[in-house]
């Protein structure tokens, strides 16, 4: 097999992952520009959501075996609607040093993971895809029909959140509540809506990557960590708060990460995502889109 | 401002120090002690972690894996060069002190969750490195036989003599840091925590003692690591990854970030906490993470926090009764 096929085929693996980071990444964002929260939690959020919807696909409630396509809608709103139960939660965090949101929001994370764990089991399990298992051979480059699955839907679901923003009253509403929370307050936009609706957009973003990676990745109650703090990192690596620089950070860092394995060392691909993230910061210490602003430096 | 000690002080200091000498002989177990051994090794990695992020406002989330540097300094020392504690101990302070300096250097350049998150990584990367250290760090098998101490002789070989060690290291830890708190340093720190332009314009030479924030803070964590791999003779990279982190982080705000009582306080609190709500089983941990949601959501300032809140509560009550009584 030649080389730049195999870069390609690697490449499109990174940006599979990537999606699935920057889906992640997007519910970091969301959050934080809404309501000034970093939220440690999202991590697990995304674990919770993946399990909201794979179980109906799965057969774990009552042996139920819906649809793909209900099950990952079912998914989605459940996780929604624990986003804006967590909201509630979260509001007296808001006004708090970032250590107290660190600390808060990890507490919550350690009762998700662990009310998962005590309901579900600590092992984890496979999922079949929906699609078919056999690679699709294009050009000499192969790829699982899931992973065109992963990149599409989530490309789709990235254009859509750009246009409800953009477009739609609620959308700039949430914006115009972002950029001042007084003034919008002022203009009757409820702040408290607002950033209801970004955690509950960002949570079920979250579950809309789990249950599209669960076929190609492993499912367990432990499976937000690591993908939560490489969320974060792309959150951070694109600039924190901006919805074009979740994605770009998510894809970059998802990218980076399937090269740095398939070309140098799988032992040490998180230590050079890692490294290049920092290098990156001392560069532009507000990420690659992000603005920069004062207080930062 | 110096305050003189009242004699309820001086005796319930003295009750405190005869308890601390005692404890081995009364506790019921061997595992008793064991565990109070543990939480003092997270109490130093907590008094440096508050000096870093409670006094000097950087936040060093990398405490974990530089804990794990000085553990395996000292075990590596140990079982290939078969060095004793003695020159373990020193020589992991100082390369963890100089790995937190490079730690360290981001925060010349970033602050507040950017720095979070640039520690973060740089903790990450050192436990890779300790997996894939190769022959030196015996990757994922981690380093057996690790020799425990010996004072002159004197062989520290079980968890109750051990005890007295620890207890120096932590009485000697507490009382280098109220040096540093008290002196030059001290009041640097606190100025680029409160202000950092400000500071900068006093003429405090902000780059040196921000990048001198993560050299103590690691220091710490280093005597922690060496005393850790004496004292279980056994370590591994999993047992230095970022939940060490979050559990030193979580036990330090509970006692109370920027109080050094407040390190005293989380390190016996909440090790003990765990282990008394095993009872619970598979509810530990799901009470474990409401209690840390409750305490920073209703009282940020820890436990410590908490007290100073009661007795000031307690002595307005009293002033109102003396104006009430002379009125």
């Amino acid at each position: 097999m030649p080389v730049t096929s195999i870069f390609i085929q690697t490449l499109i693996g990174g940006i599979g992952i990537g999606s699935l980071y920057a889906l992640v990444a997007l519910g970091y964002s969301l959050v934080y520009r809404s309501m000034g929260l970093v939220n440690f939690a999202n991590g697990d959020i995304y674990m919770a959501g993946t399990y909201f919807g794979i179980i109906w696909y799965n057969g774990m409630v009552r042996g139920l075996h819906l649809p793909y396509p209900v099950a990952f809608v079912i998914g989605v709103l459940l996780n929604a609607v624990l986003g804006i139960i967590i909201e509630r939660i979260f509001r007296p965090l808001q006004k708090l040093d970032m250590m107290f949101m660190l600390l808060g929001t990890i507490g919550l994370g350690y009762v998700l993971d662990n009310v998962f764990t005590i309901i579900f089991g600590a092992t984890g399990f496979a999922v079949n895809s929906p699609l078919p298992d056999t690679p699709i051979i294009l050009f000499g480059i192969r790829v699982l029909p899931q992973m065109l699955l992963l990149i599409s839907v989530s490309a789709l679901l990235m254009v859509g959140l750009q246009v409800f923003l953009a477009k739609t009253k609620t959308g700039k509403a949430m914006r115009a509540s972002a950029m001042d929370h007084d003034v919008a307050g002022a203009m009757g936009i409820s702040v408290n809506r607002m950033n209801a609706i970004a955690f509950a957009i960002g949570s079920g973003l979250g579950a809309a990557a789990g249950i599209l990676a669960a076929p190609i990745v492993y499912v367990s109650p432990t499976m937000g960590a690591a993908v939560g703090l490489k969320g974060f990192a792309a959150a951070i690596l694109g600039g924190l708060g901006s919805i074009p620089g979740a994605i770009v950070g998510g894809l970059v860092f998802g990218v980076l990460e399937a090269v740095s394995a398939g070309f140098i060392s799988s032992n040490w691909t998180q230590a050079i995502a890692f490294v290049v993230l920092l290098v990156v910061l001392m560069i532009r210490p507000s990420g690659i889109v992000g603005e920069i602003t004062v207080e930062k430096v | 401002m110096k305050k003189k000690m009242n004699i309820t002080q001086g005796v319930l200091l003295g009750v405190a120090a005869c308890a601390l000498l005692v404890f081995p002989f009364v506790a019921q177990n061997s595992y008793e002690v064991h565990i109070i051994n543990q939480a003092g090794i997270y109490i130093l990695i907590s008094i440096g972690l508050n000096l870093a992020m409670g006094y000097a406002g950087q936040f060093n989330l990398a405490v974990g894996p530089l804990w794990g540097v000085g553990a395996y300094t000292a075990a590596i020392l140990n079982t290939k060069f078969g060095f004793p504690f003695w020159v373990n101990l020193p020589a992991a302070i100082i390369l963890t002190g100089l790995i937190g300096a490079f730690v360290g250097l981001p925060s010349l350049k970033v602050r507040s969750h950017y720095l979070a998150i640039v520690t973060i990584g740089l903790g990450v990367a050192i436990n890779i490195a300790l997996l894939n250290g190769g022959s030196l760090t015996q990757g994922a098998m981690g380093i057996p036989h690790i020799q425990m101490p010996d004072f002159f002789g004197y062989p520290i070989n079980s968890d109750q003599r051990y005890y007295y060690l620890i207890l120096v290291m932590v009485i000697l830890g507490f009382f280098i840091a109220r040096q540093i708190l008290a002196g030059r340093i001290g009041r640097s720190f606190r100025a680029i925590r409160d202000d950092y332009m400000a500071a900068k314009a006093m003429g405090v030479n902000t780059a040196y003692y921000q990048v001198l924030a993560f050299v103590v803070s690691a220091a710490y964590a280093g005597a922690a690591g060496a005393l850790f791999a004496h004292l279980n003779t056994y370590i591994s990279p999993d047992i230095f990854d970022f939940p060490a982190t979050l559990f030193v982080l979580t036990l330090t705000m509970v006692g109370g970030m920027g109080s050094l009582v407040g390190s005293l306080v989380g390190g016996v609190a909440l090790p003990i906490l765990q282990e008394y709500l095993r009872v619970i089983q598979n509810w530990q941990l799901v009470a474990y993470g409401v209690a840390i949601m409750v305490v920073v959501i209703f009282m940020p300032g820890g436990v410590i926090e908490l007290t100073r809140r009661l007795s000031g509560w307690r002595k307005n009550r009293l002033a109102l009764v003396d104006r009430d009584a002379s009125g």
